[in-house]
């Protein structure tokens, strides 16, 4: 694989998750114009999406180790498929949020939703459509590393994926914030 | 059968006009001559037909000027509206300045500088960065010029003192306007689309007090020299109350209140002497509401004191309608 | 070194992942849309000027649903004005300009054998297709199509209860456009990675084309602000189909109270606009690259102030995004805001300005050769000039207040997308076609289309302002409600007669193109004697762009009529002599 090509899928990459990150930045923008007005509802953060929180921050974690192993000429399936099972956690942990939210009372539409439920359920779906991108590429990566695919001079199927899926967990992390921060 | 005919026409249209380009080609073949190159003899007459072009098109925009501004709205029938066609003014002539300088040079140069016997060879003049510097700084100076003009007015319009203006409210609904003076206190009763019942088309709240003298109307009346303050509603969609005599527009938007002060300088028979006998003063919807938005209006009328107070004397109030029926 | 995998018909025209044929899809498809956003406008035209009389060929087109008697429905005559709108604004002058160009001329003036990703290319086209056929669906549902303006300002857009094309034909506006969106992103992250990264050996950024530059920062742009606009569908959406009250509140509607509440249609109008201003940005910058690699070729000199020409299209594109409020003037924002907006919108004309400067500074000395691509460079300056200038009225806030939403807007924002923008468009395909085609198009008949356009085109655009300054609202299905606007019913038949010429002459660019890609008479290699790369690529066009290897660049693309050198044009390829100096 030619260097002109491992800078050329990167450069793609950083490019679309810079579009992707201008969609969450309408979104958010959206929820600072709405909170600033009456009837901005305050909720308590699902525990849940705690949870999510820390499962992505380790698959992240684990996705850097599978790197570094790659390098050095090991094998990464381990932790490409703990990475992978990490994540499919992620997106149960986020069903269960909205589970709990619904329990609350905090509905999405009709009778019960709010101003800042409704957000709060479409930024968390929106970011979880993305994941869902993620989740496949570590899907095709994983299945790979386990068929020995990777090497430590092409490895960059992980590290695309790594890429895009510590650029979901960062991009996590910030809306988890900016939430809890905004429906407080 | 006529969709027929005219489906031949067109195909036999086409078909001529690919047979005479191919004559013109084969023709050119013959003389051994490109029938697609750009000769010197194209040069001059395209150069030839821009002058022209350019000398009709300043010339109909001339035409244009001179033919139409008498169709233009009349000068403003406020005291911000006087500031609006001043600035106004001001910047038209700055345009056309700019216009009548530039345009002209566009269609001289593309005259001049067409490649001929006179003109073979082209000046190498890459850059010059003291031309640059000097048509970035005076547009800039022209512009900050611009938007000191234009911010101070703006001041002027959305900051001027509303103390004692008088406050009526504008109701925008698919597809006609209602309006709702605040009566003898000067202010508006609390309304909420929630209360839209029956004959209480605006919501108003019957309950509060302040509402009692509230007096709503299908056609507007103001004083002459009295500042308004307009506070716009809408029912339904966006609509906008745009009243372009006064130099007047504010979007009304459901679920917010919107403002505008203005205060009328001309009376309505003081139009009428000077625009004719059917003039009147109007508020039209100006933002895409549905089928009926062109038809959407209410009509102002502007008067001395004495003429609004017995026209206002003829209104009822809400007290004496909306709150009496739901007794 | 080219490909020499087996081409089906299949692989070469339909899924091809080469950048030449994928730029001729886009093409096409754009000037397929094009046809009919323009023949939208000359049905609504026809009611416009002769309100209450029938036209026969309105009821052939629309059927007796619609134009009953050949009487055009009103709510019909709003959807054609919104359907003209979103086709043009979006299919023809986002997608096709830039889809066609960028793709057509990155790998070949950068001297690469194609894009960085041809499958995201090939993918990116056939999202607009399938966008394409959604939105030309929408058009035939029972309900009408979406009808709220191509800017689907809520509550007007959530609500079908408020105008028909809000129902159906509204939900397929915006599935199409969210399609659209992906198209456009996908190709605006091949455009600008391709740019940066697989520029040939000598090829630094300051030996770029203009053009290049253009629709490098053109796809920034894209990519900053296009993903807003999805995130504001994507909450029409929901308020639509899920009851959210994201835009609406306080309702009664069809007699029916809603239950919104909190939601604010501003808002929406906020997102709208972020993207909307650097959108009319998105259409404007291709052309403005277009035009100066045109004018510099065919005056034979260097476009004047390469440098300033490129400082002035990244502070055009930096101050697109600081801009969007001046569409909001009157929407009951703060006050402020307006003061904020206005300051920046009437800066944006300082890097316009300079760019105007350095195109007459083109010119000055040149030696022109009038080919028909440089009549329409020429018209573009014109146009862009005269639209600009309104754009002095329309920034500043307190005289938006009574031109807002006026025929003087529509004047305005037509003069400078729709003649400027589009000039640009066909300056371009005329210039490039023999690379396309490799045959050149029919001079005689572009010289015709120039001329009748560029007198029409005036004809129909500049009375506007005129309409708007005399109080004439926008989006109105007839005049005649208001006998204010009685005296002004001589200047719109004017305007229908123009546009009715113009959109016919159309036609014949339309032939000439179709014509030439058949009969025309074979190009050369550099048929207009030009010094960027795709002119030193043969003339039947290769996978992989050049035979052998992809030749260096020692010099800028401008060296027209440089003093010392053996004839008027030097290439880039051309290694500098002894003791020239590069420019």
């Amino acid at each position: 694989m030619s260097t002109t090509k491992n800078n050329t899928s990167k450069q793609l990459l950083w490019v679309g998750m810079a579009g992707i990150s201008m969609f969450f930045a309408g979104l958010t923008s959206a929820v600072i114009v709405r909170s600033a007005e009456h009837g901005w509802n305050s909720i308590d953060m699902p525990i849940w999406f705690w949870y999510s929180t820390f499962a992505i921050v380790v698959s992240s974690i684990l996705l850097i180790i599978a790197q570094n192993q790659v390098k050095r000429g090991n094998s990464p399936t381990i932790y490409v498929v703990g990475a992978l099972a990490l994540g499919l956690f992620f997106a149960y942990c986020q069903l269960k949020g909205w589970e709990q939210l619904t329990a609350m009372g905090m509905y999405f539409i009709g009778e019960g939703s709010n101003p800042a439920s409704s957000f709060l359920y479409v930024i968390t779906f929106a970011h979880l459509m993305h994941v869902v991108g993620g989740l496949i590429a570590l899907i095709v990566t994983a299945v790979k590393a386990v068929q020995s695919k990777y090497t430590k001079e092409n490895y960059l199927g992980i590290e695309l994926t790594s890429i895009y899926w510590h650029f979901l967990d960062l991009l996590w992390v910030y809306l988890f914030v900016f939430l809890l921060y905004s429906v407080k | 059968m006529t969709n027929i005919l005219i489906a031949l026409v067109l195909i036999l249209l086409i078909a001529t006009l690919v047979q005479v380009l191919r004559v013109s080609e084969l023709l050119s073949e013959l003389k051994k001559q490109d029938v697609n190159e750009v000769t010197d003899k194209d040069n001059a007459i395209q150069g030839r037909l821009l002058l022209i072009a350019g000398t009709l098109f300043l010339g109909s925009v001339v035409w244009q000027f001179v033919n139409w501004i008498p169709l233009m709205l009349p000068p403003a029938s406020s005291v911000h509206g006087a500031v609006i066609d001043s600035l106004m003014q001001f910047t038209m002539l700055l345009i056309i300045f700019v216009f009548f300088i530039t345009q002209p040079l566009l269609f001289w140069y593309g005259y001049k500088y067409n490649k001929n016997k006179k003109n073979p060879v082209a000046f190498f003049y890459p850059h010059n960065n003291k031309l640059e510097i000097i048509w970035t700084v005076v547009p800039t100076i022209v512009l900050t010029a611009v938007i000191l003009y234009g911010l101070s007015a703006w001041d002027k319009i959305t900051n001027a003192d509303t103390t004692d203006s008088q406050i009526i409210e504008l109701y925008a609904k698919q597809f006609d306007w209602t309006a709702r003076y605040a009566g003898d206190d000067n202010t508006l009763g609390y309304s909420n689309y929630r209360l839209v019942k029956g004959p209480n088309q605006l919501g108003v709240d019957l309950t509060d007090e302040l509402a009692q003298d509230d007096v709503v109307v299908k056609e507007v009346h103001l004083v002459v020299d009295k500042p308004v303050l307009l506070k716009m509603r809408s029912r339904d969609v966006i609509h906008s109350a745009f009243l372009p005599h006064f130099r007047v527009q504010m979007n009304c938007v459901p679920g917010m209140i919107t403002q505008f002060a203005f205060t009328p300088t001309q009376t309505t028979a003081e139009m009428k002497i000077q625009e004719g006998e059917d003039f009147e003063f109007v508020l039209l919807c100006n933002k895409i509401c549905g089928a009926a938005h062109y038809n959407m209006q209410m009509k102002f009328v502007v008067e001395t004191q004495e003429e609004y107070d017995a026209w206002m004397a003829s209104q009822k109030t809400v007290e004496n309608t909306l709150t009496l029926k739901t007794k | 070194m080219s490909d020499h995998h087996k081409e089906t018909f299949i692989s070469k025209y339909v899924f091809s992942l080469d950048h030449k044929m994928i730029a001729k899809q886009f093409l096409i498809t754009g000037m397929l849309m094009g046809i009919i956003g323009m023949l939208m406008s000359i049905l609504f035209r026809l009611q416009l000027s002769n309100p209450g009389e029938s036209f026969a060929v309105l009821e052939w087109f629309l059927g007796s649903k619609w134009a009953p008697g050949g009487i055009l429905d009103p709510n019909m005559y709003l959807s054609l004005v919104t359907m003209h709108g979103t086709i043009l604004v979006f299919w023809v002058l986002t997608a096709g300009l830039t889809g066609t160009f960028a793709n057509f001329l990155i790998p070949l003036q950068i001297g690469a054998r194609d894009m960085a990703s041809g499958f995201m290319n090939m993918l990116s086209y056939w999202f607009f297709f399938v966008a394409t056929i959604v939105l030309l669906c929408s058009l035939f549902v029972e309900t009408g199509p979406a009808s709220a303006g191509w800017t689907i300002y809520p509550p007007l857009s959530a609500l079908p209860q408020s105008i028909p094309g809000s129902g159906l034909g509204q939900d397929l506006w915006l599935v199409a456009i969210a399609l659209f969106i992906v198209s456009s992103l996908l190709g605006g992250l091949n455009y600008i990675v391709t740019i940066l990264n697989l520029r040939t050996k000598g090829m630094s950024m300051s030996r770029l084309p203009l053009t290049m530059w253009a629709i490098l920062i053109t796809a920034i742009l894209g990519v900053l602000s296009f993903p807003v606009l999805l995130s504001a569908a994507l909450l029409l959406i929901f308020d639509r189909s899920f009851g959210t009250s994201f835009f609406l509140s306080d309702i009664i509607i069809g007699g029916e109270t809603l239950h919104n509440t909190g939601g604010s249609p501003v808002l929406f109008e906020h997102l709208f606009w972020f993207l909307g201003h650097p959108e009319v940005y998105i259409i404007l910058l291709p052309s403005l690259g277009i035009v100066s690699e045109v004018m510099s070729i065919n005056t034979r000199k260097p476009i004047f102030g390469y440098k300033a020409m490129v400082g002035a299209m990244l502070a055009i594109a930096f101050l697109s995004f600081i801009v969007w409020g001046h569409h909001m003037f009157i929407t009951g924002m703060d006050p402020f805001l307006g003061s904020v907006f206005t300051f920046t919108t009437l800066l944006i004309a300082i890097p316009s300005a300079v760019k105007v400067f350095n195109y007459l500074a083109t010119l000055w000395k040149g030696s022109i050769r009038f080919t028909p691509a440089m009549l329409f460079t020429i018209g573009f300056v014109s146009t862009f000039l005269t639209g600009g200038l309104t754009g002095l009225i329309l920034g500043d806030s307190a005289l938006d207040i009574n031109v807002h939403d006026t025929y003087f807007v529509v004047g305005h924002f037509h003069i400078v997308m729709g003649l400027s923008a589009i000039y640009g468009m066909f300056s371009g395909v005329y210039h490039w076609f023999p690379k396309m085609y490799g045959r050149m198009m029919n001079k005689k008949l572009g010289y015709l289309h120039f001329w009748v356009t560029f007198v029409s085109a005036y004809g129909v655009f500049f009375p506007m302002h005129f309409l708007g300054l005399a109080g004439l609202p926008r989006r109105y299905y007839t005049n005649s409600a208001f006998p204010m606007f009685d005296g002004l019913s001589d200047i719109n038949e004017i305007i229908t007669f123009f546009a009715i010429i113009g959109g016919l002459v159309q036609l014949v660019f339309v032939f000439n193109f179709f014509y030439s890609i058949f009969k025309g008479t074979k190009a050369s290699t550099n048929p207009w004697k030009a010094n960027t790369l795709e002119w030193t690529t043969p003339v039947e066009r290769i996978h992989g762009n050049w035979p052998g290897e992809i030749p260096s660049v020692h010099r800028w693309p401008y060296d027209y009529s440089k003093p010392g050198a053996d004839e008027d044009f030097v290439m880039q390829t051309e290694p500098l002599k002894e003791e020239e100096t590069e420019h």
